[in-house]
C-alpha cells in the first residue's frame, strides 16, 4: 500500500463452518485493503461467501486462517469492547435485525448503555435527526415501521457509537427501489460528511458501482477479481464471470438464437 | 382475435376495523396471447390482482369487478367446481419463493405427476413430468424427480415448480415474482424458459414484479400499480419515456453501472397519484 497505510487489511482470510464430512469451507483465501475514507464493495451471488467475509471481520464468524487488520494491528478474538466502538455492522434485513419488543428508544440506548456514554438523551435524539426520522419515531415498535425507516432504525443503531468503518451486508436488498435509492443517498451522504469508511456487500452490481470506488468480484468463497469503479464502467473485466454479472445487470436478454 | 382475458374494474376490498379497505381499486385491462408486467412497489397491490384472477383472493377479502372472463368464460359466477376445471389446467399461477410453495414431504416427482393426472393417465403422467423437466433444462432429470424440495437449491425448485405448473399446458400463466428469490445469472435462464414457452406454445403470462429494469427488457405491456390503482399502462420498450411521474420517478431512482448521479433522483409522491 506504500505510504498511504491501510485502515482495514485482510489477509489470506479463510472461514470454515462445520466439522468433519460437514465442513464447508465458506471463504478459501481472500485478500483486499480498505483506506481510510473509501467504500469497499464485494460482489457475488448467494454462496460466495461475500457476507461471511464482513460477518469475519465482525467476530461473527469462525475464522481458521489469515490475518486481519485494523489500524495496522491484529484483531483479537474475541473481539474487545473498542473494536465495536470503531467497526459498525448494518444487516440485510430490517425485519429480523431490530428486536420486535424493543422501541426505537431503547435499540438506541443499548450500545450507548454498553460503551458507557453519558449523554444518552442527546445522543439518540440526534441520531434520529442524523438518519432523517425526527423525535417522533423515538418511542414507536418496529412494527410500526416500514421497511425503510427500519432500515434507517439500524443505520442509527450503528452511528450512534461515532464509528469509522461500517460493514454494510446488502443493506438495500429488502427494500423497494424507490426507498432504495433514499437509503442509499442517505449512506452516501453521511460517509462525505464525516469521512467514513464503508465495506458494502450486495449482489447488484449497479448498487456497488454507484457506492463504491473499488469493488471485489466473489465466486465459491474465492476472489475472481479486483475492479475500480471506472474499470466497471468501462466493462474492462478481465474473467469472464465478472463479464456474466454485468451482462445479466442490464436486464434480460433473449437467448442468443442458434 | 379475440383476448384471452377481460378485466374491467377489478376492485378487491378486505373489511377492517375502520370500515372496508380497497386495495385494488378499479384495475381494468386485456391479455391476448403475450407476456405483459405488472409493475409497483411493495402493497400496491399487484399481488392481489394477480391471485384474484384465479379467484384465490384469501377471505375476508373479496374480488368484484365488471368484468372478468378467461376466454369468453365468466369468471365472476364461477363455481367452485368451475374453478377447478381451470384452475391448475388451463391457468397456472407461478409463486415467488419456491421454498414455500412446494410440498415439502413429496418428491418433486410426485408432485409432478399430481399435477399432470389433472389431463393424463398415469403412465403418461411420469412420462410428462420427465419431459417437462428437461423442458425447463434440469440437466438430471432423473435426479430432481426423485428429490424432496431441500434437496434443490434455489433456482433448481424455481424451475420445478415452473415445471408444475406448465404440465398441463395452460392457455395463461400468472409469475408472481418468479424470480426474485434468484441469483441474476440464474434469473435471465428462468426467464428464457417462460419467453420460450410463451413463444412456443402461444401461451399468456402475466409478470408480477417490483424490478422495472426486468420487466422493461422482458415483457411486451406493463402496466404500473400505484397503491391500488393502475396509474399507467405503457409498451415495454417505451418505458423510459413513460408519461406518469410515479412511473418515470421509480425509473430514474435506480442505479446503473454507467450512471454518476448523486444523489439518486428520489421518488417525490403526490398523494393525487393514489385518488
Amino acid at each position: 500500500m506504500g505510504a498511504l497505510m491501510a485502515l482495514l487489511e485482510i489477509a489470506q482470510l479463510e472461514v470454515t463452518f462445520g466439522h468433519g464430512s460437514d465442513r464447508v469451507q465458506a471463504v478459501r483465501g481472500v485478500s483486499f485493503a480498505v483506506n481510510e475514507g473509501e467504500s469497499f464493495g464485494i460482489v457475488g451471488e448467494s454462496g460466495s461467501g461475500k457476507s461471511t467475509v464482513l460477518r469475519a471481520i465482525c467476530g461473527l464468524a469462525p475464522i481458521t486462517g489469515g490475518t486481519l487488520r485494523l489500524d495496522g494491528a491484529a484483531l483479537k478474538s474475541p473481539r474487545p469492547a473498542a473494536f465495536y466502538r470503531r467497526v459498525q455492522m448494518i444487516f440485510q434485513d430490517p425485519y429480523a435485525s431490530l428486536h420486535p419488543r424493543h422501541t426505537v428508544d431503547r435499540v438506541l440506548a443499548e450500545p450507548l448503555a454498553i460503551h458507557r456514554f453519558a449523554d444518552r438523551e442527546t445522543r439518540i435524539s440526534r441520531a434520529l435527526d442524523d438518519v432523517g426520522l425526527g423525535a417522533s419515531f423515538r418511542f414507536r415498535y418496529p412494527h410500526q415501521l416500514s421497511g425503510g425507516q427500519r432500515q434507517r432504525v439500524a443505520i442509527a443503531r450503528a452511528l450512534i457509537l461515532e464509528p469509522r468503518v461500517l460493514l454494510l451486508d446488502e443493506p438495500t436488498s429488502a427494500l423497494d427501489a424507490s426507498i432504495q435509492a433514499e437509503v442509499l443517498n442517505l449512506l452516501d451522504g453521511l460517509r462525505a460528511e464525516r469521512g467514513l469508511t464503508y465495506v458494502l456487500v450486495s449482489h447488484d452490481l449497479a448498487v456497488v458501482a454507484h457506492m463504491c470506488e473499488r469493488l471485489l468480484v466473489m465466486q465459491n468463497g474465492l476472489a475472481v477479481e479486483p475492479l475500480t469503479r471506472a474499470q466497471l464502467q468501462a466493462r474492462e473485466a478481465s474473467q469472464s464471470y465478472t463479464r456474466d454479472l454485468l451482462t445479466a445487470s442490464e436486464g434480460y436478454r433473449p437467448a442468443p438464437s442458434t | 382475435m379475440t383476448n384471452l382475458l377481460e378485466v374491467e374494474d377489478l376492485r378487491i376490498t378486505y373489511p377492517s376495523r375502520q370500515g372496508p379497505v380497497e386495495v385494488v381499486r378499479g384495475v381494468s385491462f386485456t391479455l391476448g396471447r403475450e407476456r405483459l408486467g405488472i409493475v409497483g412497489e411493495s402493497g400496491s397491490g399487484k399481488t392481489q390482482t394477480g391471485r384474484a384472477l384465479l379467484g384465490l383472493t384469501p377471505p375476508p377479502g373479496r374480488a368484484t369487478a365488471r368484468r372478468l372472463s378467461f376466454d369468453g368464460i365468466d369468471l365472476r359466477a364461477a363455481t367452485p367446481a368451475l374453478w377447478r376445471s381451470l384452475r391448475g389446467v388451463r391457468m397456472s399461477m407461478v409463486m415467488q419463493d419456491p421454498k414455500f410453495s412446494l410440498n415439502p414431504v413429496m418428491t418433486i416427482g410426485r408432485q409432478l405427476v399430481e399435477a399432470a393426472r389433472r389431463t393424463a393417465s398415469r403412465h403418461d403422467a411420469r412420462n410428462r413430468a420427465m419431459a417437462m423437466l428437461e423442458a425447463v433444462q434440469i440437466r438430471d432429470a432423473a435426479r430432481v424427480f426423485d428429490a424432496y424440495p431441500h434437496e434443490l437449491s434455489g433456482g433448481m425448485g424455481q424451475r420445478a415448480m415452473i415445471a408444475m405448473m406448465l404440465i398441463t399446458e395452460p392457455d395463461l400463466l400468472i409469475a408472481d415474482e418468479p424470480t426474485s428469490a434468484l441469483d441474476v445469472t440464474v434469473q435471465i435462464e428462468v426467464l428464457r424458459i417462460l419467453d420460450r414457452l410463451v413463444a412456443e406454445r402461444g401461451m399468456g403470462l402475466i409478470f408480477i414484479s417490483h424490478d422495472l429494469r426486468l420487466v422493461s427488457s422482458f415483457c411486451d405491456r406493463v402496466l404500473v400499480m400505484y397503491a391500488g390503482r393502475m396509474v399507467e399502462e405503457v409498451r415495454a420498450s417505451d418505458l423510459a419515456h413513460a408519461q406518469h411521474p410515479y412511473t418515470q420517478g421509480l425509473y430514474r431512482c435506480l442505479p446503473r453501472v454507467e450512471g454518476d448521479q448523486r444523489p439518486l433522483p428520489t421518488l417525490r409522491r403526490d398523494e393525487a397519484w393514489a385518488r
